[in-house]
């Protein structure tokens, strides 16, 4: 592809994690997003949209499992399974997965995060009733051997060491969690140790189809060119005979409340210093969730907002700054992340951040400043559903997180809620020095 | 009771509809949808400006894209010029200052972008007036203060500070070099050296000079009507003045006479950046385009299922994903194939993505790939017009390369005509194994030299991250001979009169192939006599015999008696120390390089056959040798490692052997030099 590199590495970094967790921050359609749902007696939860304007169908299983559900000894399982589930099953054999879907003119993929695993494929509106086979036949009787193992425990490595240890800065994500978390599973990302992988026998992969990839435990999400009427029949057809798993145990662990700050440094292949904060910060779907969001929109969202006109315009001390919220299932957490520009030390670029943090905890923000964050809120969430593909997964996020798929219309109310007191309050009580992890990058050598 | 009726007859249709699925394969397709391309409408205002309307009302918002298609222009010294220019569009007009075009924009949530090109904008439709009059200002009135233009330069260096450890901008810098060449527009890449050299002036002019309304386009995208849009187009960029633009014409960029290696060096990488690469001349809308596009995605841009990512990926397990592309561009276009393998495997995965290549161009390729792949591009085709701004693509691109109009309206019908016969032709054409550019940013201490096996002469040419050749190799200090090279390395492993008393070899090695042992035997006497077994295990698989002029060869294959000509073959690499036979005469010293981690002269002593020598111990340390063979010249290195005393001669105890990228690492087992062996041993 023919890209601008300059500013691009950061981009990368934040497009790995909007992807990871997408479209969750204010992301909700003005025009109302029909949809049917509805319960499976094993337990599937089904959400249906239907829209005829291209012959196309997003066919998509969320399974409500990532990495915070392994085993602290097989960290990187769930992405790990997530490759495995292309390998076929009882009446799919190996390596035609993905064939039966690109060779009706389909595409397919799938991803990991800390909270679940999403796999999707996208089809022509005639192969509805493919996907609902390939989908129900992961879900029925994945069958993975002993070779699909060997070859994709290779492929992960290679994904690792290109997306994490050869990326300038890639390893950002495990380092700022491993920092922030000490006894959460936030405290390792998705990637997870190749240690752990190398180590993992066949009873493992056993158990974690058998507690995890069951129908209680998943969304089956599709829209675009479907009958509603027709679809659910189909429906049943191929999910219902899916037997219902064991009630999922998940982790109830809560991080401690953080009483004093942790500074380090990491030294990477990079040219120019970085800094990274981090604040232990609200779970999603909580109001004080809905204000972070919005301080975040202050601090980075344009050219105008406060943090990259003071840093990059007046101070000119960094190439990029940004904040933003990593939203999580759990308490998760807050970013500020600066690169700073040649010759400029990381301290004077985290004391920048965190005036303007000290002035949001004490300075009411303006009317003017307030109407401005309703506008790019309605924009965001007017821009959010663009496509099928987009509405599929937000509806099954919706449900999966919030318990509520109603939200992808009626989120906006959230963010209306929110008053210029409660952004004044939540900045006091999340973005605290003894709150926050600091992480300097710094140049090898 | 009605409710126990009730539930029977849906357990009744449950088991109906269960009954209807047959699990054991693939579900058939319905019928096939019917695929609509979406309408669009187009107007000129006075001035030129061309105009495209794609009317869309699903989502409350409208985009607009201004295109100045102006041609390429040189940079010359200036190197980001046109990239700062485009930037700087939007930090300052004749009315408004950088802050306020920032704050306006945001106030609405709406995004302006502008570069050397052109601009984009978009906002919800009751934003768009506003929108469209800030796009306009930007575009019609930019003013280019010096303090905004030194504050992007500060910036645009730093962020060129940083890509010199981005592998991909790396990649990409290097890419554009050996593809197009510095000269080509497409070749300049830039540094800190030129930004620093530009100057608000050279902004001025060249905005003055390119941008004009009669070699542009203005796409709009949404929820607006032409009877809307027609009036505010005409106030916003009705008063653009339309000028001459001049034109201007670069050397169409040539493929490498024969393969190159380039190598830039990422000091601690664990994985090579590998592309191959090398500039194609194909035209957006030629005769070629659509059956060289269902090639490449049979090759490298069909999912999973192309050949590369299944072979490299999901055979070999070397990478995370390898693609291969085929751009079309009204000046050139490009080849790429590539992937992000791990360091042993580098030169494992460039053989894997050369076979792949020869591949299509030497066997056909089969009926139901070739139709499944068009299945695959014939989805894609439909997916794509989901998203509106297609449509607004394809009228952009019917103009802009003089398309016919039903271009892209007949296209799934002409994807469907393609033949395997016409995929192989533009294989053929267009798969250029043998004038590559091999690409690859990656580690140099444990990549490189295991990469000279893909030039003939063994020549890796070493660049900087912004595309300079680095002079990795060092000329011959003055005085330094072939002879001396010669005969400091037979004095470094022994002493050349007692070298030349030798008369018998007796060295056995170990190896393996495919995982099974393996035990090489060979030995020498005199100039005429030698025995060369291979065994695995008890099991012979061949043995050589030459005794004079009579050979044989006996093994898995049979036996026969070799010909006059086989036996010479043989005899002429029959020699216990080569260097003994070579006339340094006949030979030249090249230089100074790389080979297997240390800096070692380079010596030609053959056509296509090289010896390097450490410059420090004088030791052998490699060799290379391009042989033509049936299927072209296949090059073979082999670097010579753990020297040890036998007899008081240095041998070296380990060899790695890599044949065009199959690696075979042969370990001593045993070694006698002069020993008595009986001349019936050869018989």
């Amino acid at each position: 592809m023919g890209q601008n590199y300059k500013i691009v590495m950061m981009k990368k970094l934040l497009i790995g994690l909007t992807l990871l967790v997408a479209g969750m921050s204010t992301s909700q359609a003005q025009q109302k997003i029909k949809y049917v749902e509805y319960d499976l007696p094993n337990g599937l939860h089904v959400i249906l949209h239907e829209d005829h304007s291209t012959p196309i169908v997003a066919v998509s299983v969320m399974y409500h499992v990532g990495s915070k559900n392994e085993d602290p000894s097989r960290t990187g399982f769930a992405h790990f399974f997530e490759h495995l589930m292309f390998e076929g099953s009882d009446n799919i054999p190996r390596g035609e997965y993905s064939n039966y879907v690109e060779k009706a003119g389909g595409a397919l993929n799938a991803n990991t995060s800390q909270d679940r695993t999403f796999y999707y494929d996208l089809l022509p509106s005639n192969q509805l009733e493919l996907g609902l086979w390939l989908e129900s036949e992961r879900m029925m009787h994945a069958k993975v051997d002993s070779t699909g193992i060997a070859t994709q425990r290779e492929v992960v490595k290679e994904e690792k060491r290109q997306r994490v240890d050869n990326q300038p800065y890639g390893s950002f994500q495990a380092e700022i969690m491993s920092h922030a978390f000490k006894v959460h599973p936030y405290q390792w990302t998705p990637i997870g140790s190749m240690e752990h992988l190398d180590a993992a026998e066949e009873s493992d992969y056993v158990n974690f189809y058998k507690t995890f990839y069951v129908p209680n435990n998943a969304c089956l999400s599709i829209a675009g060119d479907l009958n509603i009427k027709e679809t659910k029949k189909l429906i049943e057809a191929y999910f219902s005979e899916i037997p219902k798993g064991a009630e999922i145990v998940r982790p109830t662990i809560m991080e401690p409340i953080k009483t004093e700050q942790v500074r380090d440094t990491v030294y990477d292949n990079i040219q120019l210093p970085a800094v990274m904060m981090a604040f232990h910060s609200p779970a999603l779907g909580t109001d004080d969730a809905y204000a972070m969001d919005m301080v975040s929109n202050i601090l980075s969202q344009g050219s105008s907002s406060r943090l990259h006109k003071k840093i990059i315009e007046e101070e000119q001390k960094a190439v990029y700054v940004g904040a933003f919220p990593f939203p999580l299932e759990d308490p998760g957490i807050f970013i500020a992340f600066s690169i700073t520009n040649a010759g400029v030390e990381p301290t004077e670029v985290e004391a920048s951040i965190m005036e303007e943090v000290t002035k949001l905890q004490t300075e009411l923000i303006s009317e003017n400043e307030f109407q401005k964050l309703q506008n790019q809120i309605e924009n965001d969430i007017v821009s959010g559903y663009s496509s099928q593909a987009g509405i599929a997964e937000n509806l099954a996020q919706y449900y999966m997180y919030y318990g509520s798929t109603k939200l992808i219309n009626t989120e906006i109310k959230k963010y209306r809620a929110v008053t210029r007191e409660d952004i004044m309050a939540v900045a006091k009580k999340y973005l605290t020095v003894e709150n926050s992890v600091v992480l300097f990058y710094l140049p090898k050598q | 009771m009605k409710k126990l009726l009730l539930f029977m007859f849906s357990l009744l249709l449950t088991s109906v509809t269960m009954a209807q699925i047959d699990r054991s394969k693939a579900p058939g397709a319905g019928p096939a949808p019917k695929i609509q391309l979406g309408e669009y409408e187009t107007f000129t205002l006075a001035n030129g400006l061309q105009v495209f309307l794609v009317e869309n009302h699903k989502s409350p918002r409208v985009s607009w894209q201004l295109f100045v298609n102006r041609d390429m222009v040189s940079e010359g010294e200036n190197i980001g010029l046109q990239s700062l220019m485009g930037s700087m569009l939007m930090t300052g007009t004749t009315t408004k200052t950088k802050t306020q075009i920032d704050e306006s924009m945001d106030f609405i949530g709406a995004s302006l972008t502008t570069t050397s090109k052109g601009a984009y904008a978009s906002s919800l439709t009751k934003h768009k007036e506003t929108t469209l009059s800030l796009m306009s200002d930007v575009i019609l009135n930019p003013t280019f203060s010096e303090e905004e233009l030194a504050k992007f330069k500060k910036q645009t260096i730093s962020g060129l500070l940083s890509n010199a450890s981005d592998p991909a901008a790396m990649s990409s810098n290097v890419r554009s070099v050996v593809t197009y060449g510095t000269a080509h527009p497409y070749g300049e890449v830039e540094t800190e050296e030129t930004v620093t050299t530009i100057n608000t002036e050279m902004c001025k002019s060249f905005y003055s000079t390119y941008f004009k309304p009669n070699i542009s386009y203005l796409i709009i995208v949404g929820d607006i009507s032409k009877k809307e849009a027609l009036p505010m187009v005409e106030k916003y960029f009705g008063s653009w003045v339309k000028g001459e633009v001049p034109t201007h014409a670069f050397e169409t960029p040539k493929v490498p006479a024969q393969t190159q290696v380039d190598f830039v060096n990422k000091p601690g990488a664990v994985q090579s950046t590998i592309s191959i690469v090398y500039p194609v001349a194909l035209i957006p809308g030629s005769d070629d385009v659509i059956a060289a596009s269902v090639m490449n995605a049979i090759l490298g841009n069909s999912g999973f299922m192309a050949r590369l990512i299944q072979n490299i990926r999901e055979d070999k397990a070397y990478t995370y994903g390898a693609y291969s592309s085929l751009s079309t561009d009204p000046l050139i276009g490009q080849f790429y194939a590539g992937a992000e393998v791990r360091n042993e495997v580098t030169d494992s995965a460039i053989v894997q993505f050369i076979y792949e290549m020869d591949r299509l161009t030497k066997e056909s390729v089969d009926a139901e790939e070739l139709q499944d792949v068009k299945n695959y591009l014939n989805g894609r085709f439909a997916r794509s017009l989901e998203r509106p701004q297609t449509v607004a693509r394809f009228a952009l691109n019917t103009a802009r390369y003089n398309l016919s109009n039903d271009y892209y309206a007949t296209y799934l019908e002409r994807l469907q005509a393609v033949t395997s016969e016409d995929v192989m032709r533009v294989a053929k054409k267009y798969l250029l194994t043998s004038n590559a550019h091999i690409v690859v940013v990656g580690n140099k201490a444990e990549v490189a030299s295991k990469l000279k096996v893909f030039n003939k002469e063994g020549k890796v040419t070493y660049y900087d991250a912004f595309g300079n050749t680095v002079a990795d190799v060092e000329p011959i200090p003055q005085g330094v001979t072939s002879k001396q090279v010669i005969d400091t390395y037979l004095d470094a492993i022994g002493d050349r009169t007692k070298l030349a008393s030798i008369s018998s070899r007796d060295i056995t090695m170990s190896s393996s192939m495919q995982g099974r042992p393996l035990e090489i035997h060979s030995i020498t006497k005199g100039s005429d006599k030698m025995v060369l077994t291979v065994k695995s295990g008890e099991m012979v698989f061949q043995s050589v015999k030459i005794s004079g002029a009579s050979g044989k060869m006996t093994g898995m294959m049979g036996d026969k008696d070799l010909s006059e000509e086989e036996v010479a073959t043989y005899l002429e690499g029959n020699v216990i120390f080569d260097e003994l036979a070579l006339n340094p005469d006949l030979t030249t010293l090249i230089d100074i390089e790389e080979m297997n981690g240390v800096m070692a002269y380079k010596l030609k002593v053959g056509a296509s056959k090289y010896f390097f020598y450490d410059v420090k111990t004088g030791l052998k340390v490699g060799e290379i040798e391009t042989q033509e063979t049936p299927n072209g010249p296949v090059t073979s290195t082999s670097l010579l490692k753990d020297y040890k005393d036998v007899n008081g001669i240095l041998v070296p105890f380990t060899i790695l052997e890599d044949n065009a990228g199959q690696v075979m690492e042969m370990k001593v087992e045993k070694a006698e030099f002069g020993g008595k062996v009986s001349d019936s041993v050869f018989k």
